[in-house]
């Protein structure tokens, strides 16, 4: 259970301590990578709790959709179209719906936590 | 129990990559933030650059007005150095008149002639005939100033051009003052000249000789004159 928490701890430390020099046209990549992770990150966390989750399909879609919108941002670039503002959109809409649907879930649960006995109606 | 370590392995390494991309797009932002120049601070740079451009063009005003004014110093020491030449080859030309005028005492090389009245005089002879008079002296002085004698006198008194010499029986009035015999007559000048001036044949000494008066000519390595003793030239 604490694999996670120590490995989110051990990344921070890592990236705060590593220096790496990276150009600066290679800063769009980096910024959408971070996109597709954390959309992927509470995709799953939202499958989880929808009790859909499937880890081969979480740890593909991780990888396959940070790839993805490098290539994508890659491509937008020797096109000289800003395609990674695609991938950027479409990541920034999924991450607002899944956050969403998180939220309902949660806040449901919280209610028929709180009332057992009250039915509840607005889902 | 083994399924859920697995996951659990696989979810930290997920944790991880997305820790480790968040921190570090984080602090390569902030690096990127602090090589960064915000419009304030492009603005600020402008300004003090104008300032130091103004800065540097009043220095450069400046610096040539400087360098002006440094010219005309020059000049102006120029000028003076010149002045100062003129005045020292005046104060220099003051003192060579000075000395010729006699108003300050000379020192040279020069001779002393020396005059002096027989000793001996025969039996019925005139004792005028065998004693100095003041045509004997005329006689030295202008040979002595003919040969280049730069500087006369006669007993000490210096003799200018315009001095006169009076015959007043025993003593000889030289410029008012009374002088007995012997009378030396000394000159600066070059010595070996005057002596050889004095000393041609049926020249001075000659005459001198012949009238009975006993001429001593002694070459000096310094003469002394001192300074103009009588006031009656100025009258």
């Amino acid at each position: 259970m604490w694999l996670p928490v120590i490995g989110i701890l051990l990344g921070i430390i890592l990236g705060l301590y590593s220096n790496i020099q990276i150009p600066d046209e290679y800063s769009n990549y980096l910024s959408i990578a971070i996109l597709a992770a954390l959309d992927t990150l509470f995709g799953g966390f939202r499958a989880y709790l929808q009790n859909s989750y499937d880890e081969l399909v979480f740890v593909s879609g991780f990888f396959f959709n940070i790839l993805l919108a490098a290539s994508l941002a890659f491509l937008g670039v020797h096109l000289g179209v800003d395609l990674y503002l695609v991938a950027m959109f479409a990541f920034g809409v999924r991450l607002f719906q899944n956050i969403a649907v998180i939220r309902r879930i949660l806040i449901a649960k919280w209610n028929s936590g709180r009332n057992t006995h009250k039915k509840k109606s607005n889902f | 129990m083994r399924k859920a370590n697995a996951s659990h392995v696989m979810l930290f390494f997920i944790m991880l990559v997305v820790g480790f991309l968040i921190s570090y797009s984080f602090q390569w932002t902030k690096e990127r933030k602090d090589l960064n120049v915000s419009p304030e601070q492009w603005e600020k740079e402008y300004e003090t650059r104008k300032l130091l451009i103004n800065q540097e063009e009043t220095n450069r005003k400046l610096q040539e007005e400087l360098f002006q004014k440094q010219k005309k110093v020059t000049e102006i020491e120029e000028q003076l150095k010149k002045e100062k030449e003129l005045y020292y080859n005046l104060v220099e030309d003051v003192e060579k008149l000075r000395m010729f005028v006699g108003e300050v005492g000379v020192v040279g090389e020069g001779i002393e002639v020396t005059l002096e009245d027989s000793s001996y005089v025969p039996e019925g002879e005139n004792v005028n005939n065998y004693i100095v008079h003041e045509s004997h002296i005329f006689k030295v002085v202008n040979e002595l100033l003919i040969s280049g004698a730069t500087a006369v006198a006669i007993n000490g008194q210096r003799i200018f051009h315009h001095s006169y010499i009076i015959c007043n029986g025993p003593v000889v009035t030289v410029d008012g003052n009374q002088f007995p015999a012997p009378f030396v007559i000394s000159a600066i000048g070059d010595a070996e000249v005057l002596t050889q001036a004095l000393n041609i044949a049926g020249g001075v000494l000659d005459q001198l000789a012949y009238e009975n008066i006993v001429v001593k000519v002694e070459k000096k390595k310094e003469i002394k004159m001192g300074p103009y003793l009588s006031n009656e030239l100025d009258d």
